[in-house]
């Protein structure tokens, strides 16, 4: 006797109804109390005008109608995504007053999630059949999400392994990852020459190595990188106040530096040492004709190709007047300069200068340690 | 007449006249140096090629839509393939197109020679002005021993080929002066040249051609050519010691108001401090490009924050820029007198230089991030520093 609306409006109705004298009892509020019976006058009302129209159903109490009627569809399975979309809608709700990794999971979560839902809702209107409405789905879906769950899925091993490396040191690593890799060449031997074994015992056992391998991650993640020794640089050493610009000794910089220049076109100037001991360069164009050497923009990156064409292992260095050391009184030098280039080699630099040169009696040059004669004029106006 | 025979004669028309214009100061039609001449002399005659070639294309199209309309007259028969006459169209704009080519790329290489230029020029593009430099030198006319720095305004000798070295502090850029040569972007990082020569003294004017920012419409410079011995004279003063302003005069405060003010991004040459030591500016310290404008010798140039406003008032601007060849040079070395300043646009400038010249879109902005800004900011002076500092300036020839 009760139709589907006319459940609900009574329900809502009862509802007002005992909310309005609750609230009247203990809030003593006229307002609310008014407002809540007049939901419930109204609410009855429709509950009245539904009870008598039986909820404009006319099949309702028909016994014929619903044995006319077609036969059954089979309901659809329960389905995970809608619970999927509502929780991502929270979390993005989250995200938007927290943290903005969190709205974008919760972007992720409600694309992902309605995307699932859409194209399982679609199929399952393909045809009554359910067995062929999924089959229907994952020829839809499949394509899309088995390259998207490979994807995540190699991403987080290898996010994971690269944690756990990171961690270890250098000699632990590599004797974890040599041990890790024979037990998987094991176990997969195992398993090949055993096909008997049931797959759910290889399943579960994959399954707690991706366990393990998840939780080592984020352990190790957490606890953070080991110490890593970084390369030195010239400009690395000139800051800690080693004389490798003036010196024309290997340090451990100069060990595996490049010794050629891919792109060298269009560089500001190119400083070549030759055999006879002196720089000479080249500008892009001609050398400013009778120049006493060569002028760069100030507070600019120039791009300045050293080759080396004196038989020896040379380093081309900047003298860039003097500065004050911070934390001190003192006039230090300061130098820039390449890493040792081969003979034959060439190295880019690039020099970045604040100050012009007329701040330093004798203005700034380029030299070579270690040949007297290697001397050339940088004027930075 | 019929409407759409009207609306089409109107676009027409106003297309034919949008190409007229009496003042046209970047105009690469006209030439004014061996340079720009090539160009001209190659895009003239492709152009002729193209329009008689687009001219036969048309009247084809044309004849064969009436020739061949639908009058209801039966399909003609339908041929595949007619390979004599598709070779000859084919063979026809491979040769015409090789004819052009030849041209075009030699014209290309030697636009692109530096072996035999007399003067180098470095240019140095960033938002929204172009430095320009001149490195030391036996060339451009007797040598220069000591650098000179300027901007917006490059200063020529007529007759010799100079090459502009040119990169860029921020953004890409492209230098262009229409009537000396094409353009060439100015790249972060790298240094592209661009030959130019005048033949005749006169302002040549150019604009940055790169979309660079919200100001690249006042992104501006100017080439003066003039005579080997007004560029001598133009050399001898850009390089004359720096001379103080007379004590107790106004431009005193203003040198006073300028090192606290303005000396921090503003190099000028020779200032010095209390102790006698040479100020350095530190633009790399405040603006986002890392440069400010050398203005040593401000009122030796009569344009100003990227040529893009003008230092001579309505007045006195026509005498210099439509001076005949003879006495341009003479004109433009006479500098910014003082009856001739516009100080209205100056004090604008240094009133609020961001609403004379827009540096961002959004103006929460203008307030300096990191300590840095792009472009001027404003300083928030008041009139009377103003009139100091107009007074100083006005002294730095
Ligand atoms: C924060 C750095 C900064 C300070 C401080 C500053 N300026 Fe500027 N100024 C600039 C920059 C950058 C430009 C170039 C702007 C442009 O053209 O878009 C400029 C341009 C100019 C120009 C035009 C120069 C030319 O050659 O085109 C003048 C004149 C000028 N400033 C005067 C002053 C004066 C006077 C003061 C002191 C009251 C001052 N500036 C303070 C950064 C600064
Ligand atoms: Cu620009």
């Amino acid at each position: 006797m009760f139709t589907t609306g006319s459940k609900f409006l009574v329900g809502a109705a009862v509802l007002a109804t005992l909310s309005a004298i609750a609230y009247g009892v203990t809030q003593d509020g006229i307002m609310g109390t008014v407002g809540l019976g007049s939901a419930a006058v109204a609410l009855w009302f429709l509950a009245g005008l539904n009870l008598y129209t039986r909820d404009n159903n006319y099949w309702a109490d028909e016994i014929a109608s619903i044995e006319q009627a077609p036969a059954a569809v089979p309901a659809p399975a329960n389905s995970v995504w809608p619970f999927a979309f509502a929780f991502g809608a929270a979390v993005l709700a989250v995200g938007l007053v927290t943290y903005q990794a969190v709205f974008i999971i919760g972007v992720v979560l409600l694309l992902v999630s309605g995307a699932e839902w859409t194209a399982e809702a679609w199929a399952q209107s393909a045809s009554a059949d359910t067995g062929h409405n999924a089959n229907v789905r994952d020829r839809i879906a499949n394509p899309l999400e088995f390259p998207l769950a490979a994807a995540i899925g190699i991403g987080v091993v290898v996010y994971a392994f690269s944690r756990v490396m990171l961690f270890l040191s250098k000699t632990n690593t590599v004797i974890a990852f040599a041990v890790l890799g024979s037990i998987v060449i094991a176990l997969a031997f195992f398993f090949a020459y055993r096909p008997r074994v049931p797959s759910k015992a290889a399943a579960v056992v994959i399954g707690v190595g991706a366990l393990g391998l998840i939780a080592g991650g984020a352990a190790a993640g957490l606890s953070g990188e080991r110490e890593i020794h970084p390369h030195e640089t010239t400009s690395g050493l000139n800051e800690e106040g080693v004389d490798i610009c003036t010196s024309p000794d290997e340090f451990e910089a100069d060990l595996k530096a490049s010794q050629s220049v891919s792109a060298t076109a269009a560089v500001a100037a190119t400083i070549t040492l030759g055999s006879d001991g002196e720089l000479s360069y080249d500008l892009n164009g001609p050398s400013a004709p009778g120049a006493v050497g060569i002028t760069l923009p100030r507070s600019n990156p120039n791009n300045i190709i050293f080759q080396n064409r004196s038989g020896e292992p040379r380093r081309l260095s900047a003298s860039l007047g003097t500065m004050v050391a911070e934390g001190s009184t003192n006039e230090v030098p300061v130098l820039m300069c390449t890493t040792l280039v081969d003979d034959g080699g060439a190295q880019n630099m690039t020099m970045r200068i604040d100050l012009p040169s007329i701040t330093t009696p004798g203005g700034y040059s380029f030299f070579v340690p270690g040949v007297e004669s290697a001397e050339l004029n940088l004027v930075v106006p | 007449m019929n409407r759409r025979v009207r609306i089409a004669a109107a676009v027409g028309l106003a297309a034919l006249v949008a190409g007229c214009a009496e003042d046209a100061p970047q105009d690469m039609f006209q030439p004014a140096g061996p340079n720009a001449q090539s160009i001209y002399d190659l895009s003239v005659p492709v152009f002729i090629i193209a329009g008689v070639i687009g001219v036969i294309v048309m009247v084809f199209i044309a004849i064969i839509v009436v020739k061949f309309r639908d009058r209801g007259q039966a399909i003609p028969d339908q041929v595949h393939g007619k390979p004599t006459l598709e070779i000859i169209l084919t063979i026809i704009p491979a040769l015409i197109l090789i004819g052009v080519a030849i041209p075009t790329v030699g014209t290309i290489m030697a636009l692109n020679d530096t072996s035999d230029t007399e003067c180098v020029i470095n240019v140095t593009g960033q938002q929204w002005w172009w430095e320009i430099d001149y490195p030391t030198q036996s060339g451009c006319g007797s040598g220069i021993d000591q650098p000179i720095i300027t901007s917006g305004q490059m200063v020529i000798p007529i007759g010799t080929p100079v090459l502009v070295r040119g990169t860029s502090r921020d953004v890409i850029h492209s230098w262009w002066i229409p009537r000396l040569n094409g353009k060439r972007d100015m790249v972060p990082g790298r240094v592209h040249t661009n030959r130019i020569e005048a033949d005749e003294p006169g302002i040549y004017a150019g604009q940055c051609t790169e979309f660079c920012g919200l100001s690249h419409a006042n992104m501006r410079m100017e080439v003066i050519a003039m005579t080997p011995e007004d560029f001598e004279a133009w050399k001898l003063n850009q390089t004359k010691p720096y001379e103080s302003p007379a004590e107790g005069t106004l431009a005193a405060k203003g040198e006073q108001t300028f090192i606290s003010q303005c000396a921090r991004c503003h190099q000028v040459n020779g200032l010095e401090d209390a102790d006698g030591a040479p100020i350095v500016s530190r633009p790399d310290l405040s603006v986002y490009s890392g440069a400010a404008p050398n203005l040593t010798h401000l009122m030796t140039r009569n344009t100003f924050a990227g040529a893009a406003y003008n230092l001579l008032t309505p007045e006195c601007r026509p005498k210099v820029w439509n001076a005949p060849s003879e006495t341009v040079g003479a004109e433009y070395l006479k500098g910014v007198t003082p009856d001739c300043l516009n100080s209205v646009e100056l004090r604008e400038w240094l009133r609020n230089a961001p609403a004379k010249k827009p540096m961002y879109a959004d103006p929460t902005k203008l307030e300096a991030t990191d300590g840095l800004t792009r472009g001027m900011p404003n300083l928030a002076l008041s009139e009377d520093q103003i009139d100091e500092l107009v007074a100083y300036l006005l002294e730095r020839h």
